[in-house]
């Protein structure tokens, strides 16, 4: 037999856990409206005939919010065989308000009460059996949380769905009110089934415009409810809306007057007490900024940077050392043996110089004739060198003289397995063995500098993406993220825009999509379009290698450039804001902002480890798909091309002319003003369209990162240059994927392509002040784009503090004078 | 011809390997499109079941 049950209640009360628990699945819980947007549906884990539908969270029926809209038309036109009310135990007030509605809707309710261990913690009690009786439905308790009293609560909603009884509540409304609600129920909703009369006759008393709209009533039927209505309102003296609300809001209180007992409450509860600190006026900030500076470091610098340096250089590298044992000892002897061989070329250098043949010694086919006269020759050469290390460090100032030739003669570069434990690198042990297994020269070359560098190079940053994802759901899960969306709220209003714009931001700091469709939630089109536009600027997921490529590459790995990166994003969205608000295009009201704070408390490991996993395994899969494919393509296109001529496989120097430099090589002059007008830095751009990761892959691949190093990087490119590559990266249009979230959620191919253009064109001009401003300040001289800069940089300072558009003012007046 | 096959076998096999990773790679990609219109999952995409709203 297929049943359907729809969980149904407020925000944050547990149906998301709930369902999560029923179905198996991972769908994401979190603390602030707007994580379930849209209705999700699965199957029992038991019983795959039994549909079980995740529906948004909602205050009441009212038509307001789109929440609201979506699961009011699921309940009464689709008509689930059974409504699972969840409601959270510690806050029945509020939580029952939207019970009262689901009773009168014709379906049969099961009450489940959440969240019971808070209740029992704070010392409340609910007397379950009376609260049934009262309300007429079966009432369970659980924990989802803890998943007790989940099974039972399925069981008691199948049972309800399968006997087809609707709730037999008592009213809530008083005989003036129910006198007219039976006026027109016996005028207008005899013909409707009866057990869907009750809802719209309620409705309609409340003169709700959705129902007026579907009934489409006649103007004499109008007429006639609004007398009986208007009656009502003169004898109780309130409007219809404010009499039934003030009347459940009674009954509710009989209810809980009848059904629990409090505890006497003395003080703050342990979440007000952690809010007096996290949301103190002038403390809040500070923290908030404190906290997402401990996280990306953590993430990036140390701990998640440590094992990236790891999978860098050791797993995606040459090889490592197990447990970390005789990693030192080896490091040293490397470095001595560096060091005597770079002396030694300084000496041969030298003595080059000084007319001395030194060729056959290079290439170590001197005869002992060809030695002797070369020792004779440069015996007194003596030679002040500075020699500079892989890293771009001076490793090594003073004279080279023929000792140095002597001493680094018979050395040969130390085995790290005489160290210790050595396991080689993953392109190591491939290499040896496609060899062995005499595979064609090109076919290695596509496998190890095409898909190893390419999938390797984004593989590696895996353990930061992880770290990072453990904190973000950390603090998700705890409750402190919806604190961060109300801290901001004050901030975000003086920017011209909603408190509520800053959750799909939040959401976009995993993924730009769902942040990009969480803007749903907000109610004005203009503050939902501004907050399309400028969600993706802060940092996705995706990016975050973008990142660390950069910190790792051109910075040592300082620890302030992922948290500029972040903060980056949030400057762009509050420029933003102030410069779009002024237009006429956004000017306008801001939303009023209301949220519930829910309670803090302590995530559960295996949500955390169950968020992590996820989405790390998503991270992992996309690279093992759509960053293979890519990586794929810009091998074949960097090693074939025309060389006089003719078109074939390419040398290793021939690079230049292959297939994508030309193509890089057409649109890279866009990006000279931003410092990096070069081929490879344009290809990787474009190609971040397809997957952002796809910019670190592109760079692995046409940079040679597949033995680990950064270093022909680092050479690529000056430190400016860099920095600006990492903010157009960021700043500029998100990936295909968001580019059609954004299309879908502004529904209109005009405001999609003014979305784009105004991400790409402000990024451009950030990434061409920091490049320029940089060079200027490095001593690099003032050039024509240098000029272009100032000029940007004073634009956007005009669009910044410029008067905004009369349309506030005009409200405003219009406002006065209606008081008036 | 035989000769020259067992020849470059390694390539070959190996050659192989690689196309069908590739297909794999492509089908899972296509898929994804033809469900929720991502190319491919994101971290966190499956967070506000982007994927199956798209259906």
């Amino acid at each position: 037999m297929s049943i359907r049950i729809a969980l149904a209640g407020n925000p944050n009360a547990g149906k998301t856990t709930l369902y999560n628990a029923l179905t198996g699945s991972n769908q994401f819980v979190g603390n602030w409206p707007g994580v379930t947007v849209e209705k999700k549906e699965g199957r029992l884990k038991q019983n795959k005939d039994i549909t079980v539908m995740d529906l948004p969270g909602i205050y009441s029926l009212s038509p307001y919010s789109p929440e609201e809209v979506i699961t009011r038309n699921y309940l009464m036109t689709e008509q689930p065989d059974v409504i699972l009310n969840i409601i959270d135990g510690t806050n029945l007030e509020r939580n029952l308000y939207l019970t009262t509605q689901l009773l009168e809707l014709g379906i049969p309710v099961v009450l489940a009460i959440n969240m019971m261990d808070a209740v029992e913690k704070q010392g409340d009690r609910i007397d379950v059996t009376k609260l049934g009786e009262r309300l007429g439905v079966e009432v369970v308790v659980m924990s989802a949380l803890k998943g007790d009293g989940v099974a039972e609560a399925a069981e008691k909603a199948i049972e309800a769905a399968a006997r087809g009884e609707k709730a037999s509540a008592r009213s809530c409304f008083n005989g003036a009110v129910e006198h007219a609600l039976a006026h027109i129920e016996e005028r207008l909703l005899h013909d409707m089934p009866e057990q869907k009369q009750r809802f719209y006759a309620i409705k309609l008393f409340e003169r709700d415009p959705k129902v007026l709209e579907e009934l489409r009533l006649s103007k004499e039927d109008r007429e006639h409810i609004e007398y009986d209505i208007k009656l009502c309102e003169a004898e109780l003296d309130d409007d219809a809306e404010a009499i039934i609300i003030g009347q459940r809001y009674q009954y509710i209180e009989s209810i809980i007057d009848l059904c629990c007992t409090r505890r006497m409450k003395r003080g703050l509860s342990t979440s007000q007490k952690i809010d007096q600190v996290v949301t103190h006026r002038f403390l809040a900030l500070p923290i908030f900024a404190a906290i997402m500076f401990l996280v990306y470091f953590i993430s990036v610098t140390t701990v998640g940077g440590w094992v990236t340096g790891w999978a860098n250089d050791g797993l995606f590298g040459n090889g490592y050392f197990l447990f970390g044992h005789g990693s030192e000892a080896y490091a040293e002897a490397s470095e001595s043996y560096d060091l005597a061989k770079m002396k030694a070329d300084a000496f041969l250098n030298a003595a080059e110089q000084a007319g001395v043949k030194v060729d056959a010694l290079r290439t170590g086919e001197a005869t002992p004739a060809e030695q002797a006269e070369f020792l004779t020759e440069a015996a007194g050469i003596q030679k002040e060198v500075q020699l500079i290390g892989a890293e771009g460090k001076v490793v090594y100032q003073g004279e080279v003289d023929i000792n140095d030739y002597f001493a680094a003669q018979g050395l040969s570069d130390p085995d790290p397995n005489t160290y210790g434990k050595w396991i080689p690198g993953l392109p190591v042990l491939l290499a040896s063995g496609l060899e062995k297994a005499n595979v064609a020269p090109w076919l290695q070359g596509l496998i190890l500098n095409g898909m190893v560098a390419g999938v390797g190079a984004v593989l590696s940053f895996v353990p930061q993406m992880l770290v990072l994802f453990f904190f973000l759901a950390f603090l998700e899960a705890c409750g402190y993220m919806s604190r961060i969306a109300f801290i901001l709220d004050q901030v975000f209003r003086r920017f011209g825009l909603s408190g509520k714009s800053f959750i799909p931001m939040l959401v976009s700091t995993g993924c730009g999509v769902p942040g990009i469709m969480a803007s749903r939630t907000i109610e004005s089109p203009r503050d939902r379009r501004m907050t399309v536009m400028t969600t993706t600027f802060i940092p996705c997921s995706a990016k975050l290698p973008i990142i660390a490529l950069i910190a790792g590459a051109f910075f040592g790995g300082a620890w302030w450039v992922a948290p500029s990166a972040y903060f980056m994003g949030i400057a762009a969205v509050m420029m933003s804001g102030v410069i779009l608000k002024k237009t006429k295009m956004f000017a306008g009201e801001e939303a009023p902002f209301v949220m519930e704070l829910p309670l803090y408390h302590m995530p559960t490991a295996k949500n955390l480890l169950n968020s992590v996993s996820e989405r790390g395994w998503s991270f992992i899969k996309k690279a093992g798909t759509i960053i293979l494919l890519a990586s794929i393509f810009i091998w074949f296109t960097s090693n074939f091309g025309w060389v006089n001529g003719t078109f074939g496989m390419l040398e290793q120097n021939e690079i230049a002319f292959s297939v994508i430099a030309k193509v890089g090589g057409a649109i890279s002059w866009l990006f000279t003003p931003l410092g990096f007008g070069n081929w490879q830095a344009a290809v990787a751009t474009v190609l971040g369209l397809l997957a952002k990761e796809g910019v670190v892959s592109t760079m692995g691949v046409l940079y040679g990162m597949n033995d680990g190093g950064y270093h022909v990087l680092a050479s690529a490119l000056s430190v400016g240059a860099a920095y600006a590559f990492m903010a157009f990266n960021l700043l500029c249009a998100p990936c295909f994927a968001a580019m059609a979230a954004i299309r879908q959620e502004m529904n209109s191919a005009r405001w999609f392509w003014f979305a784009i253009g105004y991400q790409s064109v402000f990024a451009y001009v950030v990434a061409l002040m920091i490049y320029q401003f940089w060079k200027l300040a490095s001593g690099g001289g003032v050039g024509p784009f240098t000029i272009a800069a100032l000029i940007a940089a004073l634009a956007l300072l005009a669009l910044l503090f410029r008067p905004g558009s009369d349309a506030k003012k005009k409200v405003q007046k219009e406002a006065e004078r209606v008081l008036s | 011809m035989l000769g020259l096959l067992l020849e470059n076998i390694g390539t070959i096999v190996i050659g192989l390997f690689v196309l069908l990773l590739a297909a794999f790679a492509a089908r899972s990609v296509y898929r994804n499109k033809k469900k929720g219109g991502c190319l491919g999952g994101c971290a966190g995409c499956k967070s506000a079941s982007c994927c199956e709203s798209k259906k």
